[in-house]
């Protein structure tokens, strides 16, 4: 260490397994060995590439992936006529049953868009929560969702067709994005900064949809309204296909915010000490985040809390000092795909929008979290 | 191995640094000293590419700094900003690893150099039986011991530190100091250091560089440098500087100027000088000759220089009894 260079190259000594496609270097906890630097976390080779992965993060994900698929056979199994979820299983495993019509096209669509739509709001939370330094930060607090809501209700109230709509809305929600990077962007995006920035933002935005709404016919103003709630009644595979599609996109940019959020923690002259760009590091965090917000909020509407809620109780569950990216998505879908399937069935035949269960579900959660108190930020 | 040319530096409107043209020895502790804004911690924020340079270049052996990949200069320089802030639930383990961050790309997250640089980073800075423990729930010595071990994690060549003994105690001072001392004499490592407190600077520098309103004032070994006119100049402080009776380095100490009344007699000298020496006689004959240089300076703050001489033989002879009861803590 004293006096030798190293090289930026892979400079691993020549394990017999390391090339030998995957091993999986489980630490020892042997106090001078891996486990006293990676503690709770296990080393993932293959090939060239080594990933730490936190091995309750891996256990977390688990259980979320079993219980969300718990849920989406629940929900595909609930409601009129009710499908016993053997029978889902089997509609399910292309066997052909009298259920195909009830699961295939009209339970399916959704309970996919939910999840989808909620996996990308908790990947969306997680990015904007770990740029703002604050839990509480989430699309619909810097103006992502407001800037698309004006958007969708300027279309709706106009009588633009309704596939206009969901492209307006992401149109707005970018153009909230833009607004929010020029007036965050003079200190480099610093944490406060860009949360006050993204609070006047949203607070202009909600201004303007008001004044939209309130000078609209009243059956359209309704219909903005619900919009605004955030539903996926009536909403499916294109839907889940753009989000999708957009996550799919992005996969190498999430790859790569899944390491870059280790040091989100670290003030910049620290960060800046060690090798990185703070600045560049927050645009690039922020702006997937944004994106994946604004498309996101396009397609289902301004649902509530899952983006505030999700990354928080990932966080807690892993035990991470950051929220986990994977685990946040994960909890996300689980949430909107609860969330959905109790706006159908709770007051049935009345179907409430999912955005309203999920803000019933997030606000007691929003109310702990500041009993709580505001954790230490900026 | 850093020096700048023509830098000038500062914050929004303020210029703090004009044109200074700077050269760092290598392989030496550097120890930068002046008054509260003189532009010393903007110096080692610009040196450190922590604040971009207005005009004029760092040189880090011989190259501009600002056309270094960051991620190079990370594992050539590393840098403990002042009062970093703490990420919340972070293991001192997995904060030391941070320091890996230039090594690492997330597609190659963590290797066994990266172990061992934070094994034997953890070790030299003596935080290896916290490695569990969650940083925030440390002493403000430990913190700095972590941060300090975080940059050597980084297996770099020189260090700069921005004020690491602020807000600690004087135990946890020395501790830090002696610890960069080490750093230096036993690994070969180039340090560099703002330090407040001019008895610190003096003792463990081995080139000293005081600053005044954005240029430097002096810069060389303290013992050749550190005189009460220098003093005078930067800080604008009347003082005596009389060697340190631990270690003979030059112990800067301010004038009369207000507070408790010099003891007129040199016999009764001793309770005031240094409290709870009146036992030993040789704490009360320092104590004595420094009581007679410091109510010479409040006449004459010119005259200060010349009764020097005077307390040197009493001090110099105190230096060895004191040295041997009084250990490292002894400042």
């Amino acid at each position: 260490m004293t006096t030798t260079r190293r090289s930026s190259g892979p400079a691993d000594p020549p394990s017999p397994a390391g090339s030998a496609g995957l091993s999986t270097v489980v630490s020892a906890g042997s106090p001078g060995g891996d486990g006293a630097r990676l503690a709770g976390r296990s080393l993932l080779r293959v090939g060239p590439v080594s990933l730490l992965i936190r091995r309750r993060a891996v256990l977390v994900a688990a259980v979320l992936t079993v219980l969300l698929l718990l849920a989406v056979v629940l929900s595909l199994s609930l409601g009129t006529p009710y499908v016993a979820p053997a029978d889902v299983l089997r509609a399910l495993s292309g066997a052909g049953t009298p259920y195909d019509l009830v699961v295939f096209d009209l339970r399916l669509p959704r309970v996919v868009l939910a999840a989808v739509a909620g996996a990308a709001f908790g990947v969306a939370g997680t990015l904007i929560q770990s740029v703002a330094r604050n839990p509480l930060a989430s699309p619909d607090v810097i103006g992502i969702t407001q800037g698309a809501g004006l958007a969708a209700t300027v279309a709706l109230t106009s009588g633009m067709a309704a596939v206009l709509v969901a492209p307006t809305a992401l149109v707005g929600g970018l153009l909230a994005a833009v607004l929010l990077f020029a007036l965050g962007a003079r200190h480099g995006l610093a944490a406060q900064r860009f949360v006050l920035a993204g609070v006047a933002v949203a607070f202009g935005f909600r201004a303007l949809t008001e004044v939209v709404m309130l000078t609209a016919d009243p059956i359209d103003g309704l219909r903005a309204q619900i919009w605004l709630i955030g539903t996926l009644a009536g909403k499916g595979w294109t839907e889940a296909a753009w989000i999708a599609g957009t996550l799919l996109v992005l996969l190498p940019v999430l790859a790569w915010a899944g390491w870059a959020l280790n040091s989100s923690a670290l003030d910049d002259d620290t960060a800046r000490g060690v090798g990185l760009r703070p600045v560049a590091r927050r645009i690039g965090l922020a702006g997937t985040g944004v994106l994946v917000a604004a498309m996101v909020t396009a397609q289902v509407g301004a649902v509530d809390f899952v983006a505030l809620v999700a990354p928080q109780v990932a966080r807690r569950l892993v035990r991470a000092e950051r929220p986990p990216l994977v685990c946040a998505a994960l909890l996300g879908a689980l949430l909107l795909v609860l969330a959905d399937l109790a706006g159908r069935r709770l007051f049935a035949p009345t179907q409430l929008p999912a955005g309203v269960l999920t803000a019933a579900i997030g606000g007691p959660y929003l109310i702990f979290l500041l009993l709580r108190g505001r954790r230490r930020s900026s | 191995m850093l020096s700048t040319r023509d830098l000038v530096a500062g914050y929004d409107e303020r210029t703090v640094l004009d044109g200074l043209d700077l050269d760092l020895p290598t392989d030496a502790f550097t120890v930068i000293v002046g008054p509260n804004a003189c532009g010393k911690s903007t110096l080692l924020r610009t040196m450190a590419r922590l604040l971009t340079p207005r005009r004029g270049t760092v040189l880090l052996d011989g190259t501009a700094i600002r056309d270094l990949p960051t991620r190079e200069v990370a594992r050539r320089l590393g840098v403990l900003p002042q009062s970093p802030l703490v990420p919340e639930g972070v293991t001192v383990a997995d904060l030391v690893g941070r320091g890996r961050q230039p090594y690492q790309r997330w597609w190659r997250q963590w290797s066994s150099e990266d172990g061992a640089a934070v094994d034997q980073a953890m070790a030299l800075a003596d935080v290896t039986d916290l490695a569990d423990r969650p940083v925030d729930s440390l002493s403000g010595g430990q913190r700095q011991r972590v941060w300090i071990a975080m940059t050597l994690a980084q297996d770099t060549d020189a260090l700069l530190l921005d004020e690491p003994t602020t807000f600690l105690d004087l135990a946890h001072q020395v501790e830090v100091l002696d610890l960069l001392h080490r750093l230096r004499s036993e690994r070969g490592r180039t340090v560099v250091a703002v330090l407040h407190d001019l008895n610190q600077a003096a003792r463990y520098a081995d080139h000293l560089v005081a600053m005044r309103a954005g240029a430097v004032v002096a810069a060389g070994p303290p013992r050749e440098i550190l005189t009460a006119d220098l003093v005078r100049d930067v800080f604008g402080l009347a003082c005596v500087v009389v060697p340190c009776p631990v270690t003979g380095a030059p112990l800067v100490v301010p004038a009369y100027t207000g507070g408790n009344a010099p003891a007129p007699a040199a016999a009764s000298g001793g309770p005031v000088a240094s409290p709870g020496g009146a036992g030993d006689p040789a704490a009360a004959s320092a104590g004595a000759g420094d009581a007679v240089a410091a109510s010479a300076g409040v006449k004459d703050p010119d005259s200060s220089t010349a009764s020097v001489p005077d307390a040197r033989p009493a001090t110099g002879d105190a230096a060895n009894p004191l040295a041997g009861s009084h250990p490292s803590k002894g400042l």
